[in-house]
């Protein structure tokens, strides 16, 4: 699981690289003092045209044979997470950024300035196609009771066979109520069909660019309704269009009984290449 | 629109867990080459460290128990190690372990 390409020293400080941005925007408005945390500094490595966003870290914690316990370790993990996220959030105030995945750790600064000098040209590239835009994540879910209400207002069936249930009696009223049911369950699945299309065309045409993410499962989402769709868009810096976009959205949608949360900014993760070309 | 309607639209701070594990973990640029540590299998591990993010004594009421003896995240670390390590997390959470469990089932 674990490939290190070089024998690793088990000892002493590393750097852990969070991300990287252009050297003129971020040293000048960055400058000294963004801490991670009240144990870590991070310190911008400068090479050419490029900054790397780093901490010193101990090469025992981040060590190939530790890690697979570590990363079994909930509290560790967030805590790492949370603190690769907060110091990208930090930078992005001040600075467009190219946002490393977890875990990218160097052996020295020797290293990590040639990464920045070798890679600079892709480095470079990948920081054009985000600069001056933060990425936005829209989830949308939905509320079954509000579907039922929203459908039955624009379905003839559902709206006759609300009005028999509602004045049958007994078996009659059992079967009546069995049938809308369905109905209504067949209009949600018809529904979450187009969700994300609709969902999404819209939000592009506001957007640079998007994605769709697979949906997350309830008790990751912390919310008890379904989701029904979950979007990556890269957007201007500023977000006005995009939002006036998604108000937009939200009130044509919310009668049908779907909710829309909107998260971040967050720093490119989904608009940044996975591997840096050859360049 | 006015940045009351716009609250609506907000999830409450900080960032729920999952959205940064899906970015952080996922997603971002990869940096193969003279790097010390390589993730690989990251969508597995993802998938697994998910579930147990979504706390372990949740993923036990949903029935999962992808770590006893898991293949993949016992691989090379020999003698159970991780079993006994995370026996001991259970024990510390208060949680059957899965020696209770496998003698009692």
């Amino acid at each position: 699981m674990i490939a290190p390409t070089a024998t690793l020293p088990r000892k002493g400080l590393g750097w852990y690289l969070y991300g990287v941005a252009a050297a003129d925007e971020a040293s000048a408005r960055l400058g000294a003092g963004l801490a991670a945390g009240a144990a870590q500094e991070v310190e911008l490595v400068a090479e050419g045209p490029l900054v790397g966003v780093a901490s010193r870290v101990s090469l025992e914690e981040f060590d190939e044979q530790a890690l697979p316990d570590r990363l079994s370790d909930a509290t560790w993990l967030e805590q790492k997470i949370r603190t690769h996220e907060h110091v990208l959030e930090r930078v992005l105030e001040h600075a467009s950024v190219v946002p490393c995945r977890f875990g990218t750790v160097y052996r020295g600064e020797v290293e990590l300035r040639r990464f920045l000098s070798e890679r600079g040209e892709a480095l470079e590239a990948a920081l054009d196609r985000v600069r001056g835009k933060v990425e936005v994540g829209v989830k949308a879910f939905v509320d079954r009771d509000r579907f039922a209400a929203g459908r039955a207002r624009q379905n003839d069936d559902i709206r006759q066979l609300e009005a028999q249930a509602s004045t049958a009696e007994g078996g009659r009223a059992y079967l009546e109520r069995r049938r809308l049911e369905q109905l209504v369950a067949s209009e949600l699945e018809r529904f979450r069909g187009e969700a994300t299309d609709r969902i999404h065309t819209r939000l592009m045409s506001a957007a640079e660019d998007g994605l769709v993410l697979p949906l997350q499962a309830p008790e990751l989402s912390g919310r008890a309704e379904e989701m029904v769709f979950n979007g990556a868009y890269l957007v201007t810096a500023d977000r006005v269009g995009f939002e006036e976009a998604l108000g937009s959205l939200a009130r044509d949608i919310r009668d049908d009984g779907i909710d829309l949360e909107l998260t971040g900014p967050w720093p490119a993760y989904n608009f940044v290449p996975e591997e840096l070309g050859a360049g | 629109m006015s940045s009351r309607e716009l609250d609506d639209y907000r999830s409450g701070q900080p960032a729920q867990l999952a959205d940064v594990l899906e970015r952080v973990l996922d997603k971002g640029i990869v940096i193969a080459g003279d790097i010390q540590i390589n993730l690989l299998d990251i969508e597995l591990l993802t998938v697994k460290i998910r579930l147990l993010i979504a706390s372990a004594d949740k993923a036990r009421e949903l029935g999962i128990d992808w770590w006893e003896g898991d293949a993949f995240l016992s691989k090379g670390n020999g003698h159970g190690e991780l079993e006994q390590r995370l026996r001991k997390l259970e024990e510390a959470a208060g949680l059957p372990t899965s020696e209770q469990q496998e003698s009692s089932d």
